[in-house]
C-alpha cells in the first residue's frame, strides 16, 4: 500500500511533475496536456500494447517505449514529440495504412477517426507501398453492427470490451498479420445487451452501427450533454443531433454511473423518444371540438377554468417528465387542493454489465421514477383507477394515456392534457397543452439511487411546444401563486428549497455529472 | 525419389487425409492417455492448447467447429478463443482438405526463388484455386509462410512429407509421384 502512494519525479516534454508509482507514461503525459497517440489503449480496458502507436523517447532507453504500459520510473525524462518518437509513430501508421482502403469519403468514422487524425499528424501523406491492397470485405457481427474488415487495424479494443467488460468473449482475432480480422466462433451473429459499445471503442470505422450508417457526417453533428431516458440508471450520454433530429446517442464518461458505456436499449430509446406525430399547438375545447389556440388564449382559458373552482386536483404523470415539470405541476395542484398524483412504470428484464457492475439496464424503464416519488407522486399499477371517476380537476402530464379506459376523464370538471402525443383518450380533454421531450428542454432526472443529473436542450420543440414548467409557472404567476421562472435552473432552485432530499443542490453543484441528494445513497459519491 | 525431389522429413505418422474420419472420437483410448500426459506437462490448461489441437488434427484430419468446441470444453476456454489460436497457425487446417494437402512456402526465401511459379503450376495442374479442393477430392493447394527449409527453396509440404528445391517444372512429376 505504501508503495502505491509513493510519488515519483518525472519530466515530460520539459515539464516536471510528480505522479504516484504505477502511473503509465501515457497517463502522466495527459496530466501535462501531452496527448500521446494511441490505438489499442482505451482508458476503460486493459492495455495489451499491440499497436505500437504510443511510442515515446525515454532518455537512457535504447529504443522507444510503449507509453501505454510503461510505468513511470523515478527521475525519468520523457520526450513525446522528438524526431525519434515521431519517426517511430510514422512507421506504425505507415504499416497500418498498407492495406487500409482509405475510403474516408464514405466511412462513418471520418471526422472522428483516430487513424485519420494521427496519419495527418505524423505527416506522411503518401504510402511507399506499391503492391495491390488486400481486400477482405465486410460482414455483420450482430444484427445491427457491420464490420468492415479492410478498415480494421486489429487494435483488439472490441475483443477486449466483449471479454473484459461484457464478460462475453465472443469476438476474437482470426488469422494473423495482414490477413487478420475480427470474428465470432463460427462467423455467426452474436447478441449482447451492451454490444454497441464495441462501435464506440473502435478507433476507426471498422465497426459501425447500422442505425447510423451513412446517415450523417460526424462533423455535421451538434453534441449535447444529456441523460438517457431508457431506464432508471440514468446513463450520461451525448446526443448527436442534425437538422433538429437525434441521430445517435453516445455514452458520456461518468465514473459513478456508466463509466464509458451504455446499453443498446438506451440508444434505441433515445432515438425513438418523441418520434411520431406531435402535438404542436395548444388546443381548447369549443363545444365538441378541440380548437387550436395560441398560448395567451390557452392560458386565459386555463386560468378561467381554474378560477371557476373545478374542485380538488388529481394527476397522472409520466416518470419520464423532468423534476422541474413535475414540481411545477405539484405547485399548481396545491393551489387547487391536491388529491394526489400517480405514475406508472413500464418494466423489462434487468441486464448487468459484469465488468462495470454499477451499470445495469434497470427493470424500471423510465428515467425519473425516483424523482416523481420524491415529489410526492405515487407509483401505481392501476393509474387509471383513481382518475377514472374523479369529478374535480384532472391533470395528465406526459403520460401517453395508452390503455386508458373508454370515457376516461369525462367525469372531471376540468381535464387538462399536457403532453407530446394526442392519443384518443387525450381528445376528451378540455385543454391540451403541447410540451417538450427531454431532448427539447433543459432539466433534471433523479436516478434509481437518488442521483440528480442535468440534461441540456439539444433540439427545438416542434411548433409551439414548450416545456411544461415554463407554461405552468406562467400560469402560477397569473394565479398570483408565485414568481415566474425563466429557466429550469430557477425551478430547480425553488424545488431544492422545498424538498428536503434536494437540499443544498443547484444546477451549479450538479454540473454535468450530477450529484447525489444529501441523505440519499448517492450522496457519498457525489462529485 | 527421382527428378531431384528429395523427401526430407518423413513423418513417423503418415497422415493421408482420406484415412482420417472427421467424426472420429477425440480423446479416447490411447488419445485419452496422451491428453492426460500433455496436460500434466503444463502449469495450467490453456498452455496445453497447441499440443491438444495438434493431436485433434492428427485424429480427425482437420480442426472442425465441433473439434474446436470439444477442445474449448476440455481446456476451459471460449470456443472463439480456440478458433482464434488455431487460425493463427497455418499448420492447423480449419477446412477439410483433399487427399493431398499441398502446402507451398511463399515465405521470403522461397518467394525470391520462384515460389509464385510453383504455386501457379500446382494450381494449373490440379485445376483449383488457393485453398480450394479439386473436384475429384484429391488436391488442396495452400500457401504457407516458411517451412523452415529456407536453404532449399522452394519448399513444398504434401501431407507430412517435405519436398526441397521444387521448381515450377517439377510440378507434374511431383503430382504423378503421389498416385
Ligand atoms: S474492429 Fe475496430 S476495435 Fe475491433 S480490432 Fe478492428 S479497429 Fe480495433
Ligand atoms: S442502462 Fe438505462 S440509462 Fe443506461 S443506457 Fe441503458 S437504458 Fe439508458
Ligand atoms: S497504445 Fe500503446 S501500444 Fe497501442
Ligand atoms: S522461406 Fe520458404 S522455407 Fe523458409
Amino acid at each position: 500500500m505504501n508503495d502505491e502512494k509513493k510519488l515519483l519525479n518525472v519530466t515530460i516534454d520539459g515539464v516536471e511533475l510528480e505522479v504516484p508509482a504505477g502511473t503509465t507514461i501515457l497517463a502522466a503525459a495527459e496530466r501535462v496536456g501531452a496527448v500521446i497517440p494511441r490505438y489499442c489503449y482505451h482508458p476503460g480496458l486493459s492495455a495489451p500494447a499491440v499497436c505500437r502507436m504510443c511510442l515515446v523517447e525515454v532518455e537512457g532507453a535504447p529504443k522507444p517505449l510503449a507509453s501505454c504500459v510503461q510505468p513511470v520510473q523515478d527521475d525519468m525524462v520523457v520526450h513525446t514529440n522528438t524526431a525519434q518518437a515521431r519517426k517511430a509513430r510514422r512507421a506504425a501508421v505507415e504499416f497500418l495504412l498498407m492495406n487500409h482502403p482509405l475510403d474516408c469519403p464514405i466511412c462513418d468514422a471520418a471526422g472522428q477517426c483516430e487513424l485519420q487524425d494521427y496519419a495527418f499528424e505524423t505527416g506522411q501523406l503518401k504510402t511507399r507501398y506499391v503492391e495491390p491492397k488486400l481486400v477482405m470485405g465486410r460482414d455483420k457481427v450482430t444484427p445491427e453492427i457491420v464490420y468492415f474488415a479492410d478498415r480494421c487495424i486489429l487494435c483488439t479494443r472490441c475483443v477486449r470490451f466483449m471479454d473484459e467488460i461484457a464478460k462475453d468473449p465472443v469476438l476474437v482475432v482470426i488469422n494473423r498479420g495482414q490477413r487478420g480480422y475480427i470474428d465470432t466462433m463460427t462467423g455467426e451473429l452474436f447478441e449482447n445487451p451492451f454490444s454497441i459499445n464495441i462501435v464506440d471503442v473502435c478507433p476507426v470505422g471498422a465497426l459501425v452501427n447500422e442505425d447510423f450508417l451513412f446517415k450523417a457526417r460526424a462533423w455535421d453533428l451538434d453534441q449535447t450533454a444529456s441523460i438517457c431516458p431508457g431506464c432508471s440508471q440514468g446513463c450520461n450520454v451525448s446526443l448527436g443531433t442534425k437538422e433538429e433530429r437525434i441521430v445517435r446517442a453516445k455514452p458520456r464518461f461518468n465514473p459513478e454511473v456508466n463509466s464509458y458505456w451504455m446499453c443498446d436499449h438506451g440508444r434505441k430509446t433515445v432515438i425513438n423518444w418523441g418520434a411520431g406525430a406531435r402535438i404542436e399547438v395548444p388546443m381548447a375545447r369549443d363545444g365538441d371540438e378541440l380548437k387550436p389556440v395560441d398560448w395567451p388564449q390557452a392560458l386565459d382559458a386555463l386560468s378561467e377554468a381554474i378560477g371557476n373552482e373545478p374542485g380538488r386536483a388529481r394527476a397522472i404523470v409520466s416518470a419520464g417528465a423532468s423534476n422541474e415539470s413535475l414540481f411545477t405541476l405539484r405547485r399548481l395542484m396545491e393551489e387547487l387542493g391536491s388529491d394526489g398524483g400517480v405514475f406508472r412504470v413500464p418494466t423489462g428484464p434487468e441486464a448487468e454489465l459484469p465488468g462495470f457492475p454499477k451499470l445495469k439496464l434497470r427493470r424500471d424503464r423510465v428515467p425519473n421514477a425516483k424523482g416523481a416519488e420524491l415529489l410526492g407522486f405515487q407509483r401505481s399499477d392501476a393509474v387509471f383507477d383513481s382518475a377514472q371517476g374523479h369529478r374535480g380537476a384532472l391533470f395528465v402530464l406526459e403520460d401517453t394515456l395508452e390503455g386508458a379506459p373508454d370515457g376516461f376523464g369525462t367525469n372531471a370538471e376540468l381535464f387538462v392534457y399536457i403532453g407530446t402525443r394526442l392519443n384518443p383518450a387525450a381528445r376528451s380533454a378540455d385543454i391540451v397543452l403541447p410540451s417538450t421531450t427531454f431532448a427539447e428542454m433543459a432539466g433534471t432526472f433523479t436516478n434509481f439511487e437518488g442521483r440528480v443529473q442535468r440534461f441540456e436542450q439539444a433540439l427545438r420543440g416542434p411548433g409551439l411546444a414548450r416545456p411544461w414548467w415554463l407554461t405552468g409557472s406562467a400560469l402560477l404567476e397569473r394565479l398570483g401563486a408565485g414568481g415566474r421562472y425563466r429557466t429550469a435552473a430557477e425551478v430547480f432552485a425553488a424545488l431544492a428549497s422545498e424538498v428536503s432530499e434536494y437540499e443544498g443542490l443547484n444546477y451549479e453543484v450538479l454540473g454535468l455529472k450530477g450529484a447525489g441528494a444529501p441523505g440519499s445513497s448517492a450522496a457519498a459519491t457525489a462529485g | 525419389m527421382s527428378d531431384g525431389l528429395h523427401p526430407a522429413v518423413v513423418s513417423a505418422q503418415p497422415s493421408q487425409r482420406d484415412e482420417k474420419n472427421p467424426d472420429a472420437p477425440l480423446f479416447e483410448g490411447e488419445y485419452q492417455d496422451r491428453l492426460e500426459k500433455i496436460l500434466s506437462r503444463y502449469p495450467f490448461k490453456r498452455a496445453a492448447l497447441l499440443p491438444v489441437l495438434n493431436m485433434a488434427q492428427q485424429v480427425r484430419g482437420w480442426i472442425s467447429p465441433d473439434t474446436i468446441k470439444r477442445v474449448a470444453e476440455i481446456l476451459e476456454l471460449s470456443p472463439a478463443y480456440v478458433r482464434s489460436v488455431a487460425s493463427f497457425y497455418t499448420m492447423f487446417q480449419l477446412r477439410p482438405a483433399g487427399k493431398y494437402l499441398i502446402q507451398v512456402c511463399t515465405g521470403i526465401g522461397c518467394d525470391l526463388c520462384g515460389a509464385e511459379d510453383v504455386v501457379e503450376g500446382l494450381l494449373k495442374a490440379t485445376g483449383t484455386r488457393i485453398g480450394e479442393t479439386s473436384a475429384d477430392g484429391k488436391y488442396t493447394v495452400v500457401e504457407v509462410e516458411c517451412l523452415a527449409g529456407c536453404g532449399f527453396p522452394t519448399m513444398v509440404q504434401i501431407n507430412d512429407r517435405m519436398y526441397e528445391n521444387v521448381k515450377a517444372e517439377d510440378v507434374e512429376g511431383l503430382l504423378k509421384e503421389l498416385d
